[in-house]
């Protein structure tokens, strides 16, 4: 098995992927598969079963077509990109975006503990989450990458299919409507 | 300085991404402007508290399922491109033999296989029993009862309905293109935008990631209609874009109409067409704006570019009404049709389409 320290895709990796290698892939797997299962699962309102079919489209789309990543962007842009076009897909061809929102599907973070200790900080946690899913799909997925992968502006653009400009604009408003839906929250919970 | 405000930029200058000259403005301005300081305090706040949502592993069996979806997929490409070679190579040895075959193994770098689905398909002046292949130049014809499989190299296929004449043009890495006489193909493309382009008597339609069915007469009435992601239909200078679920009819000299969602208004549908291609007036243009929802903005930006002058501001007013004007987007600049304006908006409306 191939380990990789986090974001140390190197070109022999890619190069061991486009001749087919099993544990090349596995390698990327492991590297990307929490970033990439956390984003859809926050895009899709804690939807478990949403969230595993597209975390599997994006890196099965990944192993059938790693022959046409040419090597002239970053391989996390270019998952990203795979990773943005596979939630919108998915929210077009979704009729109930806005229904699930309103439920918000808290039991999909039930915490791994039950300690009382942890409770004010899962109930922050819960408070964060659906404010976030609450954001309009642009500002919810442009959050996202930012947050979990810390891609550069540059790299959302790619990802997004948008101008750095519309990436600074999407980021800055989303944060905003985060922060008038949380206020309070960081002092009132500490 | 920046005299106005900049909302619109705050993430990029709390997160280090605004150019040097533009920081100094910046905090030049935050200085003066309370409003700019209380909203760069969200936006900080806002991401502050994103630290709060944790990292959720991926489910332990994941992976199995994506290495058997990815065998599945690799052993039906075996199999059907060992039906290929099997069939190439009978051929090759029935009609040329001996080094012949070797010739043949050359050659076929340089076409394409296509398989039969259903009764005679054609290529060329030879009939397709199996399986074949087709090089550039060469036609593609099926009658009412024939269907084909096309393997458009490696990023993706084609299959050709019946009653359908279409010709290999160009099958370079970077492009790979057809020409559809008449009939109906449905594209199933796993490439980079704009390596695949199917020409017709009244435009092309430009792949940019999709599935999607095209039919065409030989005058050039057809339609489009996108089932995965994008296709742009072009003809002299005039775009359209069709997302999934979207269609567009296309017309000779005229070319790609305005598209629309299948599930938009028959009204709406009708009224469209009316205006599009047969000159329909104020009526029609007005029956377009009032059955139009939010998600029909794909409509609406189309059209904007489209209508006469002085019917712009009502499609700009219908836009405007059905979803918030962007940051960068002017009525001024959007009336008179700035592209950079416009991509603007597109981007901004697309996220409903």
């Amino acid at each position: 098995m191939i380990n990789l320290s986090d974001r140390e895709i190197s070109a022999e990796i890619i190069a061991s992927c486009r001749l087919g290698d099993r544990d090349a892939f596995r390698a990327l797997y492991d590297v990307y598969k929490d970033r990439v299962y956390s984003i859809s699962l926050y895009f899709f309102h804690g939807d478990q079963a949403m969230a595993t079919d597209v975390s599997q489209q994006v890196f099965l789309k990944l192993m059938t077509s790693i022959g046409q990543f040419r090597g002239d962007a970053e391989f996390s842009t270019w998952l990203y990109r795979l990773v943005v076009n596979a939630c919108m897909d998915a929210v077009r061809h979704s009729k109930s975006e806005a229904i699930i929102s309103d439920r918000f599907r808290m039991e999909a973070f039930a915490g791994t503990g039950s300690q009382e200790e942890d409770y004010a900080r899962a109930e922050m946690a819960n408070s964060v989450r659906a404010a976030v899913s609450a954001l309009p799909p642009k500002f919810r997925i442009a959050v996202l990458l930012r947050y979990f992968e810390d891609l550069s502006y540059e790299q959302m653009a790619e990802a997004l299919h948008c101008s750095m400009g519309t990436v600074a604009s999407r980021l800055s408003r989303g944060h905003k409507i985060l922060a008038e839906r949380l206020k309070g929250l960081i002092s009132a919970k500490k | 300085m920046f005299t106005k405000h900049f909302s619109g930029q705050l993430a990029s200058y709390i997160d280090g991404e605004l150019a040097q000259r533009k920081v100094q403005q910046a905090e030049l301005h935050l200085g003066q402007c309370a409003r700019c300081r209380t909203e760069c305090e969200q936006v900080r706040y806002g991401m502050a508290v994103l630290e709060h949502l944790p990292l959720v592993e991926a489910p332990e069996g994941a992976w199995a399922s994506i290495e058997a979806a990815f065998q599945q997929s690799r052993s039906r490409t075996t199999a059907t491109t060992g039906r290929w070679r099997l069939a190439f190579a009978a051929t090759v040895v029935l009609v040329l033999a001996g080094v012949a075959y070797w010739a043949g193994v050359h050659q076929s770098g340089m076409r394409w296989e296509i398989v039969r689905l259903a009764g005679s398909p054609i290529v060329g002046a030879k009939q397709i029993r199996e399986a074949g292949r087709v090089g550039a130049g060469e036609w593609i014809e099926t009658d009412s009862r024939s269907r084909a499989a096309v393997k458009v190299g490696e990023i993706g296929s084609v299959e050709v309905g019946p009653n359908t004449r279409v010709r290999v043009v160009a099958m370079r890495p970077d492009e790979h293109r057809l020409a559809l006489l008449r009939g109906e193909i449905r594209a199933r493309i796993y490439a980079p935008p704009r390596l695949f382009f199917v020409d017709t008597a009244s435009g092309t339609a430009v792949d940019l990631g999709c599935e999607y069915e095209l039919k065409t007469d030989e005058d050039g009435f057809g339609m489009l209609r996108v089932t995965k992601g994008w296709v742009s239909f072009q003809w002299k200078g005039l775009e359209s874009l069709v997302p999934a679920g979207a269609s567009c009819r296309t017309r000779p000299h005229v070319g790609p109409g305005i598209p629309y969602f299948d599930d938009a208004s028959e009204n709406l549908k009708q009224a469209l067409e009316s205006f599009a291609f047969e000159k329909g007036g104020n009526e029609t243009l007005s029956i377009v704006l009032t059955e139009s929802r939010a998600r029909d903005t794909l409509t609406l930006w189309h059209l904007l570019s489209r209508v006469e002058v002085g019917d712009r501001e009502r499609v700009y007013d219908r836009i405007a009404a059905l979803t918030p004007v962007p940051d960068g987007v002017s009525r001024e600049q959007a009336l008179k049709l700035n592209p950079e304006t416009l991509k603007r908006w597109k981007e901004e409306l697309s996220w409903t389409w």
